[in-house]
């Protein structure tokens, strides 16, 4: 898994650290970086977690997501 | 044993292009669910409301209602494959029959050698779902992962993992995630 860390988004709170459950992450100088990016399963609860939304996984299998209610997502996308 | 091709075939079925960002708001289910939305929100909302209920009544007792119900599913199912003592194997011909409902990969941490681990007096493997309607139902009834409803894919794997090698084993939650969870098939 290639994971990436928008360093000027990321405000180095730590939960993507604390979050992983596969110690991916470790705080440096302030920010997150991906140590173990070989230990991803890609259960993104660190995207989940992450306020500054500065995390990207490459080649990840997006898993099927039926539940989504597309008219909200709609609505969201015309607000956004 | 499973042959290492095909656990690299596997892994590489898994291995994407796709780039997914914090910020993504998606716009389209895949497949388009338009044709069945409807009916398939009312099946998760109905389901949800099942479990939810039992839990009221039964409270940790709910947790045994759906383990059992889901093993029976799983021993039912497997009545027909092929009976055979390897566990891989076993897991190899499960994950085919389940692909699409409860996608899985069997997985292992890079420190790792083998897919069967030995640790602490306890022999497992451990097991990634990808796709997944419990998950799918929970999320869309706003209610946590690793409730009742998840026994019924533990009861589900067992049962059938049972009914196939006629080994005794036990699956266990190690992580819940939005897109995937990790999961520990101990082997008896
Ligand atoms: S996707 Fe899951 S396993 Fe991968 S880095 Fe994020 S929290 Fe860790
Ligand atoms: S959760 Fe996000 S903001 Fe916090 S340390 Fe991790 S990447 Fe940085």
């Amino acid at each position: 898994m290639d994971i990436r860390v928008d360093t000027d988004a990321c405000v180095g709170c730590g939960l993507c650290v604390k979050d992983c459950p596969m110690d991916v992450y470790e705080l440096r100088d302030g920010v997150s970086v991906p140590v173990k990016p070989k230990n991803c399963m890609g259960c993104l609860s660190c995207h989940e977690i992450c306020p500054a939304q500065a995390l990207e996984h490459r080649g990840i299998y997006p898993a099927r997501r039926h539940y989504i209610d597309m008219r909200v997502c709609e609505m969201l996308n015309r607000v956004i | 044993m499973m042959t290492a091709s095909y656990i690299d075939e596997l892994h590489e079925s898994f291995h994407t292009d796709i780039v997914y960002r914090s910020e993504d708001i998606p716009l389209e289910c895949t497949p388009r669910p338009s044709e069945m939305e409807e009916t398939l929100h009312g099946v998760m909302k109905l389901n949800g409301l099942i479990i939810r209920s039992l839990e009221e009544i039964a409270g940790r007792g709910a947790n045994a209602v759906t383990y059992r119900a889901g093993k029976k599913f799983g021993h039912e199912i497997a009545k027909y494959f092929q009976k055979r003592d390897d566990v891989e194997e076993a897991l190899h011909e499960l994950s085919d029959l389940l692909r699409g409902q409860y996608t899985f990969e069997v997985w292992k941490p890079e420190d790792k050698e083998n897919f069967i681990i030995e640790e602490d007096g306890q022999t497992f493997i451990y097991l990634v779902f990808h796709d997944c309607i419990v998950r799918q139902t929970l999320r869309r009834n706003g209610q946590e992962q690793g409730g009742p409803l998840c026994q019924t894919l533990f009861g589900y794997v067992v049962g059938a993992i049972e009914e196939i090698t006629g080994r005794r084993a036990k699956l266990e939650i190690v992580h819940t995630g939005p897109n995937a969870c990790l999961k520990k098939l101990i082997l008896k």
